[in-house]
């Protein structure tokens, strides 16, 4: 490797110095949680003193002990099996219909586009726990309207049932998530370039094959994007079953694997086994993310390459790309 | 004066000498010796100097004492700071904030969570700044809660005891007896179905009423042998009374609904529900929530075993505890035995709805009957009066409670999805709590 000159040395320290805002934020607000998650997560608690009150306590190695006793513990792990059916099921449903409003809007002849993208992103600007509690009162049967409604034809649906419950929160979910994913799915529409389309109308492509083979390709980038970040949403599903617990039998203490983690923390009282639970938590979504990332054939951008490369080789390489 | 916590002394030290210094400064009582010791750094407060102490709390109409209290005690101010109470958040948050390092003063603690603050020594053994003195202003058994080995954590605020709330008019139109018995209540409940509506709930998510019952039962959940906690939850007592539940569940005489939600708000309002095995406190929640059924309500002893026993049960109450971070434990402490026992204080927390008072004077029993018009102008807390007597003392609490409360609502749900009888829960839970006592580094055996 050959040393850096003087202009690259200098280029990369006024890198640094604007990287550092970024990396003190990054290690105070991520790095150094994480870091006390995974050491809480190999520790535990002894006591001493009679029936264990009063004496000293303190915190001792425990190894992978918290681990083993959270992938044991059946409520936990069908915590996990249970996010995956959800989002398996919900994450195709929301992103096919964010997709179908994002042509829809961006069509040549779409009208009042601004007022539909506003008012179809307004339910991601309610918080997730407002949104559940509204939901709730439309889903808890003897007040709900929509319960009313289903009985005066004859059907009689319980939204909060153990069967039910599970699509109650995709419809949240839904309802919440899909303006939001449209919105990303449009910026990506808005950076095609119009000359695509002028070159598609005149070989004679009529709107539906413009969306179909200009657009839903050119949009791959972005479909990947909310995907992933839909199913590390889907993982960490909380808010939703956290606020219908009170109103249902149907959901248990671990519902999901987040819900479970928090009950260890504050109901049990097990910060240790917690925080264990939390760190596989991570590392299923990381799996996951990845996972699906290479499957679909695009891999993050490498941080290896950016630290081999000097800025001014890196850009060269991107050119040539 | 104060004490350096990392000086040499052991905590028994520390306390006895924080004690001293408080009884100098502060209330002139007599200190005792003590085995435990707070772990902040405690002081006395100088004369004259002003300070200010936080204390969580839910109970509603609270704050009108705190008020008073401030406008008579400038010095000691007493910041009031409501804590959501739903699903235990509350615990959560007081948890999470010894974990930090920075939990409140002081803060409300029912019964049955007060082992779980041991654990964390979250709690400060008030026997050094001479408690004792006041443990005969007290009901007994409610003072006892807070009695672990020669500790004293906490002053006993109020209880809950137990009784049996029917809508009279609807009893009366279709002809059902006032249930005395549980096999009444078993009769009155398909009675009442086949009118159309359900007699109550069995909410497999209350752990605290579901206690109750088994108390009432003569159950023993928690016992100490030496050194070891016991757990009884599967015990014979127990079981009679998951076995009666389980058959009014199967034989769909009873909803599975959770209690005291929107839904079950509803079904109380129209009549769709008419009674609900309660506790004292339920008068206001009643009266709040279902305000057009006024004058149609009636309180009636719970049913029994065994016809013409009196064994009753406690859901609920709970007590004032000072945490052991506290800087100022005597003025803390000051706090907590005013508020519990001065007279004024006490009319304004009835009237609030807090329960029934664990201070044993100063009070008329017929001031608990604040809703008397909502109940046809019975006397109603004679009922409970009479239930209160009734309690089986030696009930104890032990560590974890919260934990095995989820243990058994998810049990419970589990139960009623197709998982198995209730007496298979009480199995699988007394499992799984030893496990988790197990877990805490406790000893701790089957009873």
């Amino acid at each position: 490797m050959r040393r850096p000159t003087r202009t690259e040395a200098r280029a990369a320290r006024t890198a640094a110095l604007f990287l550092l805002p970024f990396l003190a934020l990054f290690a105070l607000c991520f790095l150094a949680p994480l870091g006390y998650a995974i050491q809480q997560s190999l520790l535990r608690v002894e006591r001493t003193g009679p029936l264990g009150l009063g004496g000293e306590t303190r915190e001792v190695w425990a190894g992978f002990a918290n681990y083993s006793h959270a992938l044991h513990d059946d409520g936990f792990t069908a915590g996990f099996a249970r996010v995956l059916l959800f989002g398996a099921v919900q994450i195709p449903v929301m992103i096919a219909f964010a997709t179908g409003l994002a042509l829809l809007l961006d069509a040549a002849s779409a009208r009042w586009v601004g007022f539909f993208r506003t008012a179809f992103f307004l339910p991601y600007g309610v918080p997730g726990v407002i949104a559940s509690i509204l939901w709730g009162f439309l889903y808890v049967p003897g007040i709900s309207p929509l319960h009313e409604m289903a009985h005066s034809v004859g059907w009689d649906i319980d939204f909060l049932s153990r069967d039910a419950v599970l699509w109650s929160i995709a419809n949240i979910v839904t309802w919440q998530f899909t303006g939001y994913n449209m919105l990303v799915l449009i910026a990506q529409l808005k950076a095609v370039p119009t000359e695509l389309y002028e070159a598609a109308r005149i070989d004679g492509a009529n709107a539906w094959q413009v969306a179909r083979y200009v657009k839903l390709p050119l949009i791959r980038p972005a479909l990947v994007l909310t995907t992933v970040f839909s199913l590390i949403g889907t993982l960490q599903l909380f808010a939703e079953p956290m606020v219908l617990r009170p109103l249902t039998n149907s959901i248990d203490s671990g519902y999901t694997p987040n819900l479970h983690a928090y009950n260890q923390a504050f109901t049990s009282d097990n910060q240790h086994i917690a925080a264990a639970e939390a760190v596989l938590l991570a590392l299923v979504a990381c799996v996951l993310s990845f996972g699906f990332l290479r499957l679909v054939g695009q891999r993050p951008r490498r941080p290896k390459a950016a630290r081999r490369g000097t800025p001014v080789r890196r850009r060269a390489r991107g050119g040539a790309r | 004066m104060s004490i350096d916590p990392r000086d040499d002394l052991g905590p028994g030290r520390r306390g006895l000498l924080g004690g001293a210094a408080a009884v100098a400064a502060g209330l002139g009582l007599a200190g005792c010796g003590s085995d435990g010791g707070g772990e902040g750094e405690h002081k006395a407060r100088r004369k004259g100097q002003k300070i200010t102490l936080t204390f969580w709390s839910w109970v509603p109409g609270i704050d009108k004492s705190v008020d008073l209290w401030n406008r008579e005690n400038p010095e000691v101010r007493i910041n009031l700071e409501k804590v959501s109470a739903v699903n235990g958040a509350q615990y959560a948050k007081m948890h999470a904030s010894i974990k930090a390092g920075n939990p409140p003063d002081l803060g409300q603690i029912e019964y049955p969570v007060v082992p779980s603050f041991l654990l964390d020594n979250g709690l400060l053994d008030l026997t050094a700044y001479g408690v004792e003195r006041h443990r005969g202003s007290f009901v007994g058994w409610q003072w006892q809660q807070s009695v672990f080995g020669k500790g004293v954590y906490a002053i006993p605020q109020a209880s809950g005891p137990m009784g049996l709330f029917i809508r009279r008019d609807l009893f009366d139109e279709w002809g059902i007896d006032t249930p005395r018995t549980w096999d009444d209540y078993e009769a009155a409940a398909k009675a009442v179905r086949k009118r159309g509506s359900w007699i109550e709930t069995f909410s497999t998510t209350n752990g605290n009423r579901f206690a109750g019952l088994a108390w009432q039962a003569g159950a023993r959940w928690f016992g100490t042998a030496g050194d070891t906690w016991t757990v009884g939850i599967d015990d014979e007592p127990t079981r009679k009374v998951a076995d009666f539940w389980d058959a009014l569940v199967r034989q769909k005489l009873v909803k599975t609904i959770p209690d005291r939600q929107n839904a079950w708000y509803k079904d109380i309002q129209t009549g769709r529900m008419a009674a609900w095995l309660g506790a004292s406190w339920g008068d206001a929640l009643l009266a709040g929530n279902a305000p057009k059924t006024a004058g149609k309500w009636r309180v009636v002893p719970m049913p029994q075993w065994r016809k013409g026993e009196a064994a009753y049960a406690n859901w609920g109450g709970s007590t004032t505890a000072v945490f052991s971070a506290t800087r100022y434990p005597a003025d803390a402490l000051a706090f907590a035995l005013w508020l519990n026992t001065d007279p004024r204080s006490v009319k304004l927390l009835i009237d609030g709805g807090y329960g029934f008072p664990s201070v044993k004077s100063g009070f008329d029993l017929a001031d608990l009957d604040v809703r008397k018009d909502f109940f046809g102008g019975q006397a109603y807390s004679e009922v409970f009066a009479e239930a209160g007597r009734g309690v089986d003392t030696s009930w104890q609490w032990g560590p974890a409670v919260d934990a095995l409360y989820q243990r058994l609502g998810d049990a419970f749900t589990a139960a009623l999805d197709g998982g198995g009888s209730f007496r298979s829960v009480l199995r699988k839970v007394q499992g799984q709590t030893i496990q988790d006592l197990k877990d805490k580094g406790l000893k701790v055996a089957a009873a």
